[in-house]
């Protein structure tokens, strides 16, 4: 929430259908002022939907959103113009110099911005003046972060900005998302990457096909998980287990052996037995908490195989 | 400046980047205008007869490939659709699209008449009528080019989209092949394509023309690009799925096209008289004379000599003032070509309506009082020059001025010239064409008429025409009007 009690971006009931296929139905979720919050689930699930709504790339058939609680179907250029963006890919012409890219964001937006800083801030001056089709896959992403600001948006919407990108450039352009927030930023982050969203959201909403199924900081959605321990097994060869009493999600294929389970000490204590009578000797073994993939995978019909 | 310039002229500066563009927008134009010099020889009055086509197909080519291959490809990016996340309305791109492609368009026309002019092609008769026809030309193909944008779903298929709009087009739209060329039923197919218009309208600016006269034409190629970005605005997509189109747009937009060629043929203006060629070789003298006169005897064959083969025809006379009653009654008339035809046409006398060429040739009467060339003390040279104002409309086939404009010589000559003299001259001069000062062509733009330079063998041919056909008259055995 803002100052004066209005969230950044309120979005309510929205609902967006391809023919008879429901991208959104009747999703709502909210963001406050400087916040980071990441926008989790599988393919499908209407994450870059609910993105295109917001920006007004799409318009949805049902639902309301307010920026600042000015009603962006009804005020579209308006709402845009607080808005940032970067998508997955960014499109740009192939022979427009960063330089030129930010004049000409700049003029679209009606702003005037210090191109120089910018160019500076997000690591681009070595590079102002070549051609978009000669930057590296971390240097567009960077211009993209860059467009995003020019505007001085209160809201940033991000699309996937580091996939493909390799983990020294993720790390840079974090960086330069947590800075975002510093400046007093609300980030709505759709993302792919789990560990990404819980190094850098402050709260997680995972949708799944189109309405939100759990939303809330990373850390309390992986305690609430009901599944929380997960164990993974290595044997010498094939046990042919079909389940396991005290596990959950018991998945066996060749000498992997996969499941989740509330009482971690009697499941083992099942699978080494079970394993003992059929002469299979365990090669590895690795437990852990449930991370926000657990959870993702464990709340979405993607993660149960629906 | 504003995000609509903006936009533009970063397009514009993208597109100078882009060396693939620069070929397809300038450099092909220009190798084909180089193409068609070489092919006529070198002589600048065809560049200047076809200035219509040539600059229709820059244009065409420009709208129709150039503009959708650019937006196509920047739209498969997704160039468009992070446009569409900004305050700008959808106007405001497709505007600067259009500004920026329209500024392309005119530049590759403006270099293209400036290296045409350069090969020694006459300056245009009507640069403001050229600009406004080049623009409703443009607009037109913008319209066109924006469709195959919105239909096209990649770069490849804009090619295959395109060619299904230029090749009809140059085939049997009046662009490469002239709408007269064509049998009846290509000509009332072309009533429905832009090309022929446009390559009207052009030539109208290049000849000087009144514009207006070509009301019709101008309307249907405004029509034209009305009815394409109507289309196009119904079929507008930021990216590269498919929105169903407002059908109301696709109807009107069609329907608008629909009706030109309909109206064309409601009015009658879909088929037009069958053209035969210009250039056709007109002969020397000798064909316009009875048998006898060709021999010429030995002492003036050798006067003759010198003054180049044309002087050497038909011959007994060492000058003008030696011209003999016996020597004009010797002139075939009725082998001249006829006065409705296309080479050296004369209008009967009191049938000029058009009130725009009425005024155009008002107009050059008062400039003729001024002319230098009219004030040449030699009789002979004064003649030829005056012929040449006749002659050079002709060649550029400046219909209707050119069926016109010889009366209005005739009637200056005679005034000018006493009879006794005049017919002697006029004899003298069609049977030596190549004789004579010819630097009065290239000073008829001080009579608003294009100033023709390079060779000059083809005007010469027809200002000989023009001296038989008037002598013609003068001596009462062509129509006096």
């Amino acid at each position: 929430m803002s100052d004066n009690g209005i969230a950044t971006l309120r979005v309510s009931g929205l609902v967006k259908r391809y023919g008879d296929v429901a991208a959104l139905r009747g999703l709502g979720f909210e963001i406050g002022s400087g916040e980071i919050v990441g926008l989790l689930g599988p393919n499908g699930a209407g994450k870059t939907t609910t993105i295109e709504a917001i920006t007004g790339l799409i318009t949805p058939d049902e639902g309301e959103i307010a920026l600042c609680g000015v009603d962006i179907r009804r005020h579209p250029r308006k709402a845009r113009a607080r808005i940032g963006l970067a998508l997955q890919a960014t499109g740009l012409p192939d022979r427009v110099t960063p330089r030129e890219a930010l004049a000409l964001f700049a003029r679209l937006y009606h702003v005037r911005p210090d191109i120089p800083a910018l160019l500076d801030r997000f690591g681009l001056v070595e590079k102002a003046d070549a051609a978009f089709e000669a930057l590296s896959g971390g240097q567009k992403q960077r211009l993209a972060l860059a467009l995003a600001f020019v505007n001085d948006p209160a809201l940033i919407l991000l699309d996937e900005p580091t996939a493909g990108l390799d983990p020294h450039i993720r790390q840079t352009l974090h960086g330069h998302i947590r800075a975002m927030r510093e400046a007093g930023r609300s980030i709505l982050l759709a993302t792919h990457d789990m560990a990404e969203a819980e190094q850098l959201c402050d709260r997680v909403i995972v949708i799944d096909r189109g309405i939100v199924v759990a939303s809330g900081a990373a850390a309390a959605l992986t305690g609430q998980v009901r599944l929380s321990t997960r164990v993974q097994v290595q044997t010498d060869r094939e046990a042919g287990l079909a389940e396991l009493a005290g596990a959950e999600l018991f998945e066996a294929q060749g000498c992997a052996i996969r499941f989740r389970t509330m009482q971690p000490h009697r499941a083992i204590e099942a699978l080494v037995a079970a394993l003992d009578a059929r002469g299979v000797v365990i090669v590895s073994m690795q437990m852990g908490a449930a991370t926000l993939e657990d959870v993702v995978l464990d709340l979405t019909t993607a993660g149960r195989g629906a | 400046m504003s995000a609509i310039a903006g936009h533009a002229w970063l397009m514009l500066r993208l597109n100078f980047r882009n060396r693939l563009a620069i070929i397809y927008g300038y450099l092909f134009p220009l190798v084909f205008l180089a193409a068609f010099w070489v092919l006529y020889r070198h002589e600048p009055d065809p560049l200047f007869a076809h200035m219509g086509e040539l600059l229709t197909v820059t244009a065409l080519g420009g709208a129709c490939f150039g503009l959708p291959t650019a937006l196509v490809a920047e739209r498969e990016r997704g160039v468009w659709r992070r446009y569409q996340a900004t305050p700008q309305p959808t106007g405001a791109f497709v505007a600067s699209v259009v500004a920026s492609r329209y500024l392309l368009l005119l530049s590759a026309g403006i270099i293209q008449i400036g290296i045409a002019m350069a090969f020694g092609m006459a300056v245009p008769g009507d640069p403001p009528g050229l600009l406004l026809a080049f623009t409703v030309v443009s607009g037109a193909f913008i319209g066109l080019g924006m469709v195959v944008a919105m239909l096209a779903g990649s770069v490849p298929a804009v090619q295959a989209l395109g060619q299904c709009i230029f090749l009809p087009m140059l085939m049997i739209g009046g662009v490469a092949i002239r709408v007269e060329s064509l049998p009846d039923w290509a000509q009332h197919v072309a009533a429905f394509f832009p090309g022929r218009y446009a390559v009207a309208a052009i030539q109208q600016g290049m000849t000087g023309g009144a514009l207006h006269a070509n009301w019709f034409g101008l309307v249907a190629l405004a029509v034209t690009g009305l009815a394409g970005g109507i289309v196009a605005a119904s079929l507008f997509r930021w990216d590269n799925r498919r929105r169903r189109p407002r059908m109301s747009g696709l109807i009107l937009g069609v329907g608008l096209w629909l009706a030109i060629g309909i109206v064309a043929q409601l009015q009658g203006r879909a088929v037009m008289a069958h053209d035969w060629p210009d250039r056709a070789d007109v002969g020397g003298p000798e064909r316009y004379v009875e048998a006898e006169r060709v021999r010429p005897p030995p002492r003036v064959a050798a006067h003759a000599a010198g003054t180049g083969s044309g002087s050497a025809r038909g011959l007994r006379a060492a000058s003008w003032r030696d011209v003999q009653e016996s020597d004009i009654a010797q002139v075939a008339f009725e082998r001249l070509p006829p006065d409705a035809g296309l080479v050296a046409p004369i209008a009967p006398r009191g049938t000029l309506q058009d009130g725009a060429v009425a005024a155009q040739i008002a107009t050059i009467r008062q400039a003729l009082a001024a002319w230098p060339p009219a004030r040449e003390p030699d009789m002979l040279q004064r003649t030829r020059n005056y012929l040449a104002v006749a002659a050079v409309p002709d060649l550029l086939q400046m219909d209707p001025l050119e069926q016109h404009l010889p009366w209005l010589i005739f009637d200056r000559l005679r005034q000018d010239i006493p009879p006794a003299d005049l017919r002697r001259i006029f004899y003298w001069i069609a049977m030596h064409p190549d004789e004579g000062e010819d630097s009065a062509i290239g000073q008829l733009a001080m009579l608003g008429l294009p100033a023709v330079q390079g060779p000059t063998g083809r005007v010469r041919e027809r200002i000989m025409l023009y001296a038989f056909k008037l002598l013609g008259r003068l001596e009462s055995r062509q129509p006096a009007g």
